[in-house]
């Protein structure tokens, strides 16, 4: 009994003991604030983790956690989250409609009033997290950019130089069939990336136009049935025959490696594949897709990822600080060094990459206009019916005229 | 001892427990949550609204669902179709040739049968689909003067649902093969004994006294292909997309319900459970209109 007692009496002290050192070391820290930041890059957790290592030393008392989910449920999660009011103080922000609905839900803050936001960003490049009515609800953070990967050694050994025109490109095509090359990687196994790679990013700038164009087929002024679109879709038509045999069954993954392999030649996609050729055994550039004669070319430089604050974070300041800091070169230039290779600073500054291969997609843009992918904006019903239109062009199942007409029958 | 005959009555029911708890709340439960969610719209708990048969009136009215909605079930019909011809019928081939009394390394074919149906659906989908890619086999193709065999055949509208359904049956015919050999070893020898003695050929042996036999098991069999089919999702989603490509030709309704329920379209990726939940109590009153009367036709022989 008495063994007991003391047992009892000895578990309660050190209870008590413990409980008191407890809350004295929580005094000592009591500043430590902890955000959490939510995020549809899971593939980037050790960069991320970087930069927010680089923002503790500047913010000490601020701890940033970065909690990433799965790409395809990121939308689904995060909602779910913020609904239910557990939500990440910090969190990606999805460009154009997507995220505006969450704005417009009242899950993200309005960030026009964070310092540097509107004098450090240009309009364009804020125009996809901004509101009909001007008001900012999330801070640009990195975009991506469409270009043709190319294996320099082989246009080395055959002597052929960067097409400047569309038609030009096409002969090079041609020239390298010739020469028993498979000239273009691409595939339509997977879908989206024939729509979002080689269309959206690189034929539909040249053939269409960029922004100013774009906004009249949004408004109706012009028909996506008109000849410009026509000819976007007959020069999917025309690259068929270049892409590997067998393109019909050919994955975004096998393109990869196809490229990798050197057993095709060029390969039209987006920059965030830089990274994936960063140790292939041969030297590769990138070139703009080139419009056709006569017309200037466009690059498709489209607004990704954006960060933005929880209407009901618990610490309003100190989240707000950190996208202040986002908006000061300083740290966008932390940001830039930390993003993965072929993601890029929307920030005014000029900011110097690391990455040659980073450097020379960022080139493309000097002199030559930018704009989003075209559905991004205002027309994103029509993603799949011009997916769906792309591959039945190129697979012969539909003539050029044929795929415009389906999906300006679409547009609402 | 004489505890055990006091309770007799009901004792054997904390026996269930456990497997009830289980089946009411992982199984039982989210059917009927399920059900529900289909008179509902709105992702969340916080914006969900009541709104009676709305789903499944957007589903078969407006022009675009209704479409992928008639296309998708018509490919699982197919699927389905696939299935019992192929994988069913080769079953019961095997499981004969398996009993056989002159059969030799009966263990050896029987492994080999079964093999594929222990792999995970996204490894062997994922196999096939590098083998029916001509940029892969198309040089080993061409190597031994099959080179016309290389051909894209999951990018072809024509080909690909065919070629999925029948990686699947690759895959499952071992479940068949093995349910039909343990009916086949089930049936008493003296009845075949006496088939013989009478004089019956081994044909006349098959279908007067061994498939009426199994009819209980074939029964069974058609049940578990139909649940199985009508509700296949994970070898498309290995071999092709979420999207059924190419062209939504292999376009399951286990898909369409992935995209419109989980997933959301792509790129926005925003889900529409009601609806999704609408389309998965369709697939599950079709499932009850197909089960229950080929389990009563099937099942009655057995008393």
């Amino acid at each position: 009994m008495r063994k007991i007692t003391i047992l009892v009496l000895s578990l309660l002290l050190s209870v008590t003991v413990s409980s008191v050192f407890f809350s004295c070391s929580r005094k000592a820290e009591v500043k430590q604030i902890v955000l959490t930041m939510g995020s549809w890059r899971a593939d980037d957790v050790t960069q991320m983790n970087n930069l927010l290592a680089e923002y503790k030393k500047i913010v000490p008392n601020v701890d940033i956690q970065f909690k990433p989910t799965n790409p395809s449920d990121y939308n689904a999660t995060l909602r779910l989250q913020l609904d239910s009011g557990t939500g990440p103080d910090l969190m990606y922000a999805r460009s154009y409609a997507t995220g505006q609905e969450l704005y417009d839900a009242g899950f993200f803050s309005d960030c026009t009033n964070i310092p540097g936001l509107l004098d450090n960003f240009s309009e364009t490049n804020r125009a996809p997290w901004m509101t009909k009515d001007g008001k900012m609800f999330a801070v640009p953070f990195a975009a991506v950019s469409h270009a043709v990967y190319y294996n320099k050694d082989i246009f080395q050994k055959e002597g052929l130089a960067i097409p400047q025109t569309w038609e030009d490109f096409l002969s090079l095509c041609s020239t390298l069939q010739k020469k028993g090359y498979t000239p273009l990687a691409n595939g339509v196994a997977e879908e989206w990336d024939i729509l979002e790679c080689f269309f959206l990013g690189g034929i539909v700038p040249n053939f269409v136009g960029g922004a100013a164009e774009r906004v009249k087929y949004e408004k109706g002024e012009k028909k996506l049935n008109d000849t410009d679109f026509v000819a976007a879709y007959k020069a999917m038509a025309d690259v068929a025959k270049y892409c590997p045999k067998g393109y019909e069954s050919v994955t975004y993954n096998d393109s990869q490696v196809l490229f990798n392999t050197q057993k095709a030649v060029m390969f039209m996609d987006g920059s965030w594949t830089a990274g994936v050729y960063k140790d292939a055994p041969f030297q590769w550039g990138v070139f703009a897709m080139p419009a056709p004669a006569g017309r200037k070319t466009v690059i498709c430089f489209h607004p990704d990822m954006a960060l933005t604050m929880n209407t009901k974070t618990a610490h309003p300041e100190e989240a707000k600080a950190f996208l202040a800091w986002l908006c000061t070169k300083e740290g966008a230039t932390t940001a830039s060094k930390n993003l993965p290779v072929g993601y890029f600073p929307m920030i005014k500054f000029d900011i110097t990459l690391e990455d040659p291969h980073a450097n020379e997609f960022l080139a493309l843009n000097s002199g030559k206009e930018t704009d989003a992918r075209f559905v991004w904006p205002a027309l994103m019903d029509l993603y799949s019916p011009m997916n769906q239109a792309v591959i039945a062009v190129m697979k012969g199942s539909m003539t050029p005229q044929q795929a415009a007409d389906s999906v300006e029958s679409k547009k609402k | 001892m004489k505890k055990g005959m006091m309770v007799s009555g009901k004792y054997w029911l904390f026996y269930l427990v456990p497997a009830l708890f289980f089946y009411v709340v992982f199984m039982a439960y989210p059917l009927l949550d399920s059900l529900k969610l289909s008179f509902f719209s709105g992702n969340t708990i916080g914006s969900r609204t009541f709104v009676g048969f709305d789903n499944f009136i957007t589903l078969f009215t407006d022009p675009d669902k209704s479409t992928r909605y008639w296309e998708a079930f018509i490919h699982t019909c197919i699927f389905f179709v696939i299935h019992m011809l192929v994988q069913n019928s080769l079953g019961i081939l095997f499981a004969v040739i398996l009993t056989d009394r002159t059969m030799q390394h009966r263990d050896m074919y029987r492994t080999i049968i079964f093999i594929p149906t222990t792999l995970a659906v996204l490894i062997t989908g994922y196999l096939w689909k590098l083998m029916l890619n001509p940029v892969w086999s198309g040089a080993m193709l061409e190597k031994i003067g099959l080179g016309f065999l290389a051909q894209p055949w999951l990018g072809n509208e024509k080909t690909a649902l065919p070629l999925v359904a029948l990686v699947s049956c690759w895959q499952w015919v071992g479940i068949p093969t093995m349910m039909f050999t343990a009916a086949f070893q089930n049936i008493p020898a003296e009845l075949i004994e006496a088939g013989r003695m009478e004089g019956a050929s081994s044909w006349d042996l098959f279908r007067k006294i061994k498939v009426p036999m199994i009819m209980p098991v074939v029964g069974m069999i058609a049940i578990l292909t139909f649940v199985n089919n009508f509700n296949a999702f994970d070898v498309v989603f290995a071999m092709e997309n979420v999207n059924g490509a190419p062209a939504y030709s292999t376009d399951l309704i286990g898909t369409l319900f992935y995209r419109v329920g989980i997933a959301g379209q792509h790129p926005v990726g925003i889900p529409d459970t009601g609806l999704g939940a609408a389309i998965a109590t369709i697939t599950f009153i079709v499932l009850c209109a197909g089960v229950l009367p080929t389990l009563r036709k099937t099942q009655t022989k057995e008393a």
